[in-house]
């Protein structure tokens, strides 16, 4: 019963090799949002809601 | 750029804005008021005025629906039509489509409002609609996806704002959380059974209430954070880099963190882990977005002193910080034991809605009502005594019930050096908290004084208004979306709004796969040595009329493996006792003690005079009393039926009790009321709803499913 599934989680390669992939994937956007050239992209998309185009 | 400089003229569709507006402080004063009505009726137990449909059990679904469905989500709505159009620069896809979702929406709460009061519930929490009015909400929720979508293609800004990001969030994962929960087989037009049973509806269930705080409770709200927020500080929001971090990580995490709602219970443990685990992994994300919000103010930190707006988003952004602080430290499953089942959880949800939902939302109604009638605000001083009078109740709610929790946890678990509990009646631990249901009560008028401030206060500016309200013309440039160069990577995705939506239905999806597929093979769970008894016909009516009462908001059906439970309460629950249980019933708070084992323990009379009035046989109980239970009839009628669905779905009944389940629970009744009468009830109590309940009560715990360790205090 439980052992079946419990079988999957106990495996602790298994658990390590997503904890370290969920890890990557983290510091992977942390890095990927400060890539080179993105700030004035960013720049721009932080005005959206504040630019003044109503009539 | 290569975008042509050439300019149109947008009409923007105000109006819906406005109905869904009104929609709001309509349904909030429904919401409010039902809240305070409830609080009180915990502490003058006489406040039901001795109806069916005013007692806790059928009001307190009205008043969550009311609150998240009605309330939030038109609030929701209004916010969505407001800031997409003009952060997409286009009107909504379609004013049609736009009046179907608004009137659609209305009457499915007024169809929640007249069913629940009436009895008619799933009792799976804010999953309580009966299966037509979820078809309901389903179609009205693809109507307003189509909408949303239809939008975004249309859009003259290729770039989607995180706002929009949160709302495509919202909108796909609602859809997947609130369909999947509520698959259940109907027995009638008023009534169904849902295909998961026990420990599968439960995971199910917390998967979905957990999420519909996630996904119905903050992310759209969040997404009207990042809107309205550098929208009043006139300011872009401090890090745009962190709102991209904090909607992936939020989508991702959020996902996994329902069952920290069942710590203790007779789910697998590795699921209650996994719960635990990705709850605590929250803090960060939610984290990061509050000081995103609050940081979006640096230089703005005076608009602190005199306007009202802001207070009421530093508010708003403050307790969204503090209710996901303590929502993982409540995930932690040494916390939870002391925690769950108290007053404690109902100060941490309304800590999250009270001060989050509610203080947003009024920020954005004192923001949007000068624009939407192009008027100003009648009196900011007004909004302020509403912003302090607001916050004093909110608090007073939030302590009064943190502290009645921990008392009364405290309490549940006290022993002494014989091991035994120092507080064995239940009462004792109930008595002890009255008085802060009457400050929790107290907290909550407050709330909604203030918000009577607001009303008038909205009804003053809309009348200060010298002209009709129109709809907003903006000039924007005429960009074609689909014609231009998109860039590449993360820009290119928020440019791509079909690969964005997919990307975010797979994050929600991989946790939600991965948790609750292997629960769905029941079978590996279910020891192959431990017999269960399906319940009789007479006690599945009997188990119908205890959902119907809502018996389930103040009572659990699980007794949690630990030593003050067992010692309290008896054998820890196991998976195989509610194999056959359809709602699962095992609970989420309890006011009165746990049931899960209460068969036997008392005479059917016992049971009969507790149910007429509690108080002659518990002197302090604050149940109310039950009288119509003595009065209407068992519908015997129904229960072939319900018993095939049953056989349907796998209980082994017998064909000869289906084809004659009316006839066996006559039988039964027929037994139990003679030895009631024999005890001095009176002959009318033939085959009324009470003997059925009777039978429920008498069976809880004693239809099998421990196992001979089970028995002798071993859950191992």
């Amino acid at each position: 019963m439980k052992q079946e599934g419990l079988k999957f989680f106990s495996d602790i390669y298994l658990t390590n090799t997503a904890l370290v992939l969920f890890f990557l994937v983290f510091i992977g956007v942390g890095f990927w949002v400060f890539r080179s050239g993105s700030k004035e992209h960013y720049k721009h998309m932080s005005q959206l809601p504040l630019k003044k185009d109503e009539l | 750029m290569t975008a042509s400089q050439e300019k149109v003229k947008v009409t923007y569709d105000d109006q819906i804005v406005r109905m869904f507006f009104h929609a709001t402080l309509f349904w909030a004063f429904a919401a409010f008021a039902a809240g305070v009505w409830i609080a009180f009726e915990l502490a003058v137990w006489q406040l039901n005025l001795n109806t069916e449909w005013l007692t806790f059990g059928r009001l307190r679904p009205l008043h969550t629906n009311a609150a998240i469905f009605a309330f939030a989500g038109n609030a929701i709505f209004a916010g969505i039509y407001h800031s997409s159009q003009r952060l997409l620069k286009t009107r909504m896809f379609s004013d049609t489509l736009s009046k179907i979702h608004f009137w659609g929406w209305q009457l499915i709460i007024l169809a929640a409002a007249i069913t629940l009061p009436l009895g008619f519930t799933q009792s799976k929490e804010y999953a309580e609609l009966e299966w037509p009015i979820d078809i309901a909400v389903t179609l009205i929720w693809v109507v307003f996806a189509i909408n949303f979508f239809g939008t975004l293609a249309r859009r003259r800004e290729k770039h989607m704002y995180v706002a929009i990001w949160f709302y495509i969030a919202t909108i796909v994962t609602v859809a997947v959380l609130y369909i999947v929960n509520n698959i259940a087989l109907p027995t009638s037009i008023a009534h169904s059974y849902p295909v998961y049973a026990g420990i599968q509806d439960a995971l199910v269930q917390w998967w979905y209430g957990h999420n519909a705080v996630a996904f119905f409770l903050t992310t759209p709200f969040l997404g009207l954070m990042y809107y309205y927020v550098p929208k009043a500080a006139n300011r872009p929001v401090y890090s745009y880099r962190l709102s991209i971090i904090h909607f992936w990580a939020l989508v991702f995490i959020y996902i996994w963190a329902g069952p920290h709602h069942l710590l203790y219970t007779a789910l697998p443990d590795w699921a209650q882990t996994l719960g635990m685990i990705f709850s605590l992994m929250l803090w960060a994300p939610s984290w990061g977005g509050m000081i995103n919000g609050l940081l979006t103010l640096r230089g703005a930190w005076h608009l602190l002193r005199t306007e009202p707006v802001i207070k009421f988003m530093v508010a708003a952004l403050t307790f969204y910080g503090m209710s996901t602080f303590e929502g993982p430290l409540l995930s932690i499953k040494s916390v939870s034991a002391l925690g769950h089942y108290t007053d404690w959880i109902v100060g941490h949800v309304h800590s999250g809605t009270l001060g989050w939902n509610g203080f947003l939302t009024f920020a954005m109604i004192y923001y949007l009502v000068p624009k939407l009638w192009k008027t100003e605000l009648y009196s900011k001083k007004l909004a302020t005594t509403h912003f302090w009078i607001g916050l004093l109740g909110t608090l007073l709610y939030y302590i009064s019930m943190v502290v009645a929790g921990i008392t009364q946890g405290g309490m549940w678990r006290a022993v002494n050096e014989q091991g035994q509990l120092v507080y064995p009646d239940f009462v004792e631990t109930v008595t002890q908290i009255i008085p802060l249901y009457y400050v929790r009560g107290i907290g909550g008028a407050l709330y909604l004084i203030g918000f009577l401030l607001l009303l008038y206060n909205v009804y003053k500016s809309i009348s200060m208004a010298t002209e009709k309200p129109t709809d907003e013309v903006a000039e924007v440039i005429n960009t074609n979306v689909k014609s231009e160069d998109i860039g590449t990577g993360h820009r290119k995705l928020e440019g791509m709004a079909t690969a964005f939506t997919v990307l975010t239905l797979i994050a929600i999806l991989v946790g939600s796969v991965i948790e609750i597929i292997p629960t769905l093979s029941l079978h590996k769970y279910v020891r192959s040595d431990v017999q269960v008894e399906p319940w009789t016909p007479l006690e599945l009516a009997g188990r119908d009329i205890y959902v119907r009462e809502g018996c389930y908001t103040c009572h659990s059906q699980m007794i949690r493996k630990m030593p003050s439970e067992v010692l309290r309460y008896g054998p820890a629950s196991t998976i195989e006792e509610s194999m056959y249980n359809r709602p699962f019933q095992w609970g989420s708070k309890r006011t009165g003690p746990d049931l899960a084992r209460v068969g036997g323990k008392y005479p059917d009379t016992w049971h009969y005079r507790h149910m007429i009035n509690p108080r002659e046989i518990v002197k302090d109980s604050i149940m109310p009393n039950y009288p119509w239970l003595a009065q209407e009839k068992i519908d015997y009628y129904s229960l072939r039926k319900k018993l095939s669905i049953m056989k349907y779905l796998g209980v082994p009944y017998d064909d000869d009790t289906v084809a004659n389940a009316d006839l066996v629970a006559g039988r039964q009744a027929q037994e139990i009321a003679d030895g009631l009468i024999e005890f001095g009830a009176p002959e009318e109590v033939r085959n009324k709803e009470i003997i059925a309940l009777i039978a429920y009560l008498q069976a809880l715990g004693q239809k099998g499913g421990l196992s001979k360790e089970d028995k002798e205090g071993d859950s191992e």
